[in-house]
């Protein structure tokens, strides 16, 4: 049974009003400013003005002339011009952009299968009859929600090459190119690993005990209950998990942003790094806002893909 | 494995088997084994932090083997006191906390009615699970689309470097975590009391201020906590807005690496004093991690 009084929307209503606000509005204004080019500049003008003392009267040199001291103005000019979509044909020739991409969807595209398949073995394994099981558990939670930022350059002590922990390996963590993108994922493996183990863990143990007992007695092997029973059952899971993943993911910025700058060069720049930088360091804001409404766009992709499963999730 | 999935959930907790030789035993030394190794690789880096932030200066590289303090080096708490001594980084702890508790109380005081709105009322031109999944969808979103324009308005409105513009923007970063996993403990909740109390004449409001809302307050709290972590991890929006007045713990992180070049000791006390909090959090909320996370998909 559900209530349909008005004051229904008393309670729904000023959440709604909030992501309006501060969302919905914000994505709006930045597709405004994806069709501008925006420069901003700093005009600095000086300006004499004489030293007053405290009658207020000009304090005088010893030639007579009144002291002056400079004032400095800063006056922030930003222009915009409309230029229709030269933004977003920018995109497609510039090749930061391209490596940035590449850079994004190597970092998705291994990271992620990684942590989930990781992720999913660890649970079986914790499913199992374990010496202090509940505290490895517990020790297993704790990168979860250690600050990414943070966590970058943690690891930045941890791969460096001369004189750090792993520097009896010899590998070149952040100074080659390919390793240094492999580093940034190993972060986020060590990262979010966790996060998948602890909800396959959960929904694991929530499958019921019949379950395996019929699976026992029809003589099942391990791998038949692997792929026949468990996966199949924990496939919403999964797919919840995958699509979580999927969207941080694409956000990448916080740990390259820490550990290796972007660099070697532009080797870990992902595409949120180079929106960033674009906008808020260039200043070169319309682009900015292009460049940040395609990975807007994919992400939607991404979620209308799995528009139906949540709709059945949330239901 | 059929076998040991059952003993595994009936003993959870209990004292480990008598060790006797037989095949489940090997298999048990094995996997635990395994568990140990696995959960000590995970712990690593966070045991490395906290060894590198114990040391003197000196002794940063030319410890040996695992750092293991008392056995390889004279642990000091130098780095720390050094640290927290400055007024900069008492500020960045300062304006971390204020910007994260402030930012999540204000999404549950929005979050938690809408929540009661999905769980308990019928919205007839959207459905409920449309309205829960268009909040779900904001928390997707990649920040950098938001980040410039969000700039602009804050810089139009001299609002840059306040703790007002990062505790709005951490709000609504935060807040539809809360309406979808507060919804999820709502429907969780017996129907029949909140019946009871409409019976009674305690309206609408009533009914949700005096018996749904003290009985969620668990799950509300804990997931408070959850807001509070991502709040204070956030560093983005940080570094866009903030410049000096209102810089949280990550952006100072981020400046002093810029200014004082590679010192690890100091690198390692920044880590761990913003690490600390959101990981204890994560402690205490244990029980509500997977379904925080997975934003009521899972029940933990």
């Amino acid at each position: 049974m559900r209530w349909t009084g008005r004051v229904r929307f008393a309670f729904l209503l000023p959440a709604v009003i909030w992501v309006l606000a501060f969302t919905v509005f914000p994505l709006g204004y930045s597709l405004y400013l994806a069709f501008f080019k925006i420069e901003s500049k700093v005009e600095v003008t000086r300006e004499k003005v004489p030293v007053l003392d405290e009658q207020g009267e000009p304090v005088l040199l010893s030639s007579g002339k009144p002291r002056t001291r400079n004032i400095v103005h800063k006056n922030q000019v930003t222009t915009s011009e409309f230029v229709g979509l030269f933004n977003f044909e920018r995109l497609f020739e510039d090749p930061q952009v391209a490596t940035a991409i590449r850079v994004t969807a190597i970092f998705v595209l291994v990271a992620v299968p990684m942590e989930l398949a990781l992720g999913m073995l660890l649970a079986l394994l914790f499913n199992q009859q374990l010496l202090a099981r509940s505290a490895l558990r517990t020790i297993m939670i704790l990168p979860i929600f250690a600050t990414p930022l943070a966590v970058g350059y943690l690891f930045f002590t941890i791969f460096y090459e001369e004189g750090g922990p792993l520097g009896f390996l010899g590998i070149p963590f952040l100074s080659d190119p390919d390793w240094a993108l492999f580093s940034v994922i190993l972060v986020d493996v060590w990262q979010w690993t966790p996060f998948c183990f602890l909800v396959f863990l959960a929904a694991l143990q929530g499958l019921p005990d019949e379950l395996f007992e019929a699976a026992r007695i029809d003589g099942a092997s391990t791998l038949d209950l692997l792929t026949r029973v468990i996966l199949p059952l924990l496939q919403p899971t999964i797919l919840i998990v995958l699509l979580l993943r999927l969207a941080e993911a694409l956000k990448l910025f916080d740990v390259p942003f820490a550990l290796t700058g972007g660099g070697p060069g532009i080797a870990t720049q992902s595409y949120s790094f180079l929106a960033f930088r674009v906008g808020l360091r260039y200043f070169d804001l319309g682009y900015a806002s292009a460049m940040a409404y395609v990975l807007l766009i994919v992400v939607m992709i991404i979620v209308t893909l799995f528009f139906r499963r949540l709709r059945e999730t949330y239901g | 494995m059929a076998r040991s999935v059952g003993i595994a959930r009936a003993g959870a907790g209990a004292a480990p088997p008598a060790v006797r030789w037989r095949p489940d035993s090997l298999r048990y030394a094995i996997f635990s084994l395994l568990a140990i190794v696995v959960a000590m690789i995970f712990l690593f880096p966070l045991y490395w932090a906290l060894s590198t932030s114990l040391r003197n200066p000196i002794d940063t590289f030319t410890v040996a083997g695992l750092g293991i303090p008392w056995v390889d080096f004279e642990p000091t708490l130098d780095n720390w006191i050094d640290q927290i001594s400055t007024a900069e980084s008492r500020r960045a702890m300062a304006n971390s906390t204020i910007i994260a508790i402030c930012a999540s109380v204000l999404a549950l005081i929005l979050g938690t009615p809408a929540a009661y709105a999905l769980a308990r009322f019928n919205f007839k031109r959207m459905p409920n699970r449309d309205i829960t999944v268009w909040f779900l969808s904001q928390r997707v979103l990649p920040p950098v689309a938001t980040v410039i324009p969000f700039y602009l308005v804050m810089r139009a409105l001299g609002m840059l470097d306040t703790h007002i513009a990062l505790i709005l923007i951490n709000a609504t970063f935060v807040l539809p975590f809360v309406v979808v996993i507060v919804r999820q403990t709502f429907l969780d909740l017996p129907l029949e009391l909140e019946e009871a109390a409409l019976v009674d004449g305690a309206g609408h409001f009533g009914s949700f201020w005096r018996i749904a809302l003290p009985l969620a307050m668990p799950a509300i709290a804990a997931t408070g906590l959850i807001m509070f972590a991502f709040a204070w991890n956030e560093f983005l929006f940080a570094i866009a807005i903030s410049s000096k007045e209102a810089i949280t713990i990550p952006v100072h992180m981020a400046g002093g690496v810029d200014s004082r070049g590679v010192q690890f000791w100091f690198m390692a006390v920044r880590a761990m004093i913003a690490m600390i909090p959101p990981v204890l959090i994560a402690l205490l909320a244990q029980r509500f991690i997977v379904r925080g996370l997975t934003l009521g998909a899972v029940k933990g």
